[in-house]
């Protein structure tokens, strides 16, 4: 790959970084431990309300490792854990005292693989509902209808709400977990390569949905996939051996880049 | 060679496989020759033993074996039918006793105890009990519940079963659980699910198949052992009482008893018993399987 095709991906269509949208994550000084080794080093960096932000960088930088710190999640695994703070809406959710099941609510999470409950299409989307809200049926059926629609699936499984939710295509299984994180109205949407086990249409049916999700939530995503970053966020952040290298609007990271790492990265020169 | 005729080619490539050393093509036939061999006679002892199972049991079928008990020594007719319900009776206790246990024990073993100490003990003792000799099992359960109640009963000999069972489930359904991928659990506790949540509504689900499977495989198991229950439920020649204390009638020993007697009448049940069992037993393993089958098909 040379120069041109990363920058020129860079669509005009794309809506410009709002620089001053209140800031809704705010990492500070992060350090991040894998047993005894130093995953993530002094990480600082903003994530703004109702903006894309998209987290570059070759494979081990650890771009998923703080996607990661951000819902806790990596504290399934006893040897793994962070230092420093990750303010949302000001407060930190590295402090003990936050509870989880209750931040994981306000900050969901998409993954690599789709991974579809084995359970009825419905019974997917209404799992994350039923856990802390009791709906009546009605309600119930207008959230899950509600969040199928955002996920762009409603019309492909109205029919089928009572079918096992491992029996449809890769591409709609995963935006049937996107549903299921949106059925939790949460703030924050967290995708850690949700494309990468995707064909190209899947793909750009999911880019085209996190586009409009950004109407309504703060978006951070990992890819490997630098026009994919170019088409879908505002912000963009490049990682490099645990470390920020460059964070800044989008456009500038990829028309402008001021450090000479980043510039080789996206140019395809090293990664 | 002239590389413009495929057909020089070909010829070639064949006259290629025909030089392999006449000595490697000595060791193939040898060691194909000996794997079939050892399939064939492996299958001629089942085969064997299952058409004398089944030439010996048809010539004991009677009208009265699913209705009449046990006869006494020396008495013509009657069938097995006290038998085939106290062999029922005793596998459902044992299975109904060793199922919540042992599924239980492997959620532990697979979910919570992960990279815990205990959790190694628990599972390398559990491998022990796995392989022990059951008349072992029988004789502990003697000593438990037979000489401290006086009598033999269908509640020891359901005990003694439970624990041949409990093992085989507990490693299934750990086994089952491990399989079940780490990404499945993530997106369950993303979604803000406590542990026991992710694990009752995610994880055994994924897993139900194979753990039903195990549960079965261990009924199967249990339903054909002799040595436990011959300290426990013993053997009784008529109806058990209600409340299972006394002997309890069971194929297992009762086939042990009659085949062993100079009775003919006696040694035909005893073959008709084994037929029962033993299509009881292939019916259940091939439920097993087709339990399997539409997880795989997903």
């Amino acid at each position: 790959m040379n120069a041109a095709p990363a920058i020129s991906a860079a669509p005009s269509g794309r809506s410009q970084a709002n620089e001053t949208a209140p800031v809704r994550i705010a990492v500070k000084n992060l350090d991040f431990y894998y047993g005894s080794f130093h995953g993530l080093k002094g990480i600082n960096l903003d994530f703004r309300d109702r903006q894309v932000t998209a987290l570059i960088g070759p494979s081990g930088c650890g771009k998923s490792t703080l996607l990661r710190t951000f819902n806790r999640i990596y504290s399934l695994y006893p040897e793994q854990r962070a230092e420093g703070e990750i303010l949302l809406d000001g407060r930190n959710v590295l402090d003990p005292k936050v509870d989880l099941n209750e931040l994981r609510a306000r900050v969901g999470m998409v993954f690599q693989k789709p991974t579809p409950f084995p359970m009825s299409i419905y019974d997917n989307v209404a799992f994350g509902l039923r856990l802390y809200e009791k709906l009546p049926k009605a309600e119930l059926d207008v959230r899950v209808e509600e969040s199928l629609r955002k996920a762009a699936l409603w019309d492909e499984v109205k029919d089928k709400l009572k079918q096992s939710g491992m029996g449809l295509s890769g591409g709609q299984q995963q935006r049937l977990c996107i549903a299921r994180t949106v059925a939790q109205r949460p703030e924050v949407i967290l995708f850690d390569e949700p494309t990468s086990a995707l064909d190209p249409i899947s793909t750009g049916r999911i880019e085209e949905l996190i586009e409009q999700l950004r109407n309504e939530f703060t978006i951070a995503i990992v890819t490997h996939n630098m026009q994919q970053a170019a088409r879908i966020s505002q912000f963009t952040a490049f990682m490099y051996l645990g470390e920020l290298v460059e964070f800044g609007p989008t456009n500038r990271i990829f028309m402008n880049p001021k450090k000479r790492q980043t510039q080789d990265y996206i140019t395809g020169r090293f990664g | 060679m002239d590389a413009r005729n495929p057909l020089a080619d070909a010829q070639a490539a064949t006259s290629l496989t025909v030089r392999v050393r006449p000595g490697r093509r000595v060791a193939d036939r040898v060691l194909r020759l000996s794997c079939l061999v050892a399939t064939l006679v492996g299958a001629a002892v089942l085969g064997s033993i299952l058409l004398m199972l089944i030439v010996e049991g048809v010539k004991g079928l009677s009208p009265t074996l699913f209705t009449q008990p046990t006869p006494g020594p020396g008495s013509e007719g009657g069938g097995i039918a006290n038998a085939i319900l106290g062999s029922i009776v005793l596998t459902l206790i044992g299975i109904g006793v060793a199922t919540p246990i042992g599924v239980m024990a492997g959620t532990y073993l697979a979910e919570y105890g992960r990279n815990s100490k205990l959790a190694d003990l628990i599972r390398f003792l559990n491998d022990i009990l796995l392989s022990a000799p059951s008349i072992l099992i029988g004789l502990f359960v003697y000593t438990l519940m037979v000489r401290p109640m006086g009598t033999y009963s269908g509640w020891a000999g359901g005990v003694a079963l439970a624990i041949i069972a409990t093992p085989v489930i507990v490693r299934t359904t750990e086994d089952m659980l491990r399989l079940v991928p780490g990404s499945l659990r993530e997106a369950g506790a993303a979604l803000g699910a406590p542990p026991s949540r992710v694990i009752m509504s995610v994880t055994w689900r994924a897993a139900s198949a194979g753990i039903v499977t195990g549960i079965i495989l261990a009924l199967a198991r249990i339903a054909g052992e002799t040595a436990p229950l011959l300290f426990t439920a013993l053997n009784n020649n008529s109806w058990f009482n209600a409340n299972l204390m006394g002997g309890v009638a069971n194929l297992p020993v009762m086939i042990y008893q009659f085949a062993l007697s100079p009775y003919p009448n006696w040694q035909g049940l005893a073959w008709a018993g084994a037929l029962v069992i033993t299509m009881t037993i292939l019916a259940l393993s091939i439920v097993a399987r087709f339990v399997i089958k539409p997880q795989r098909a997903r």
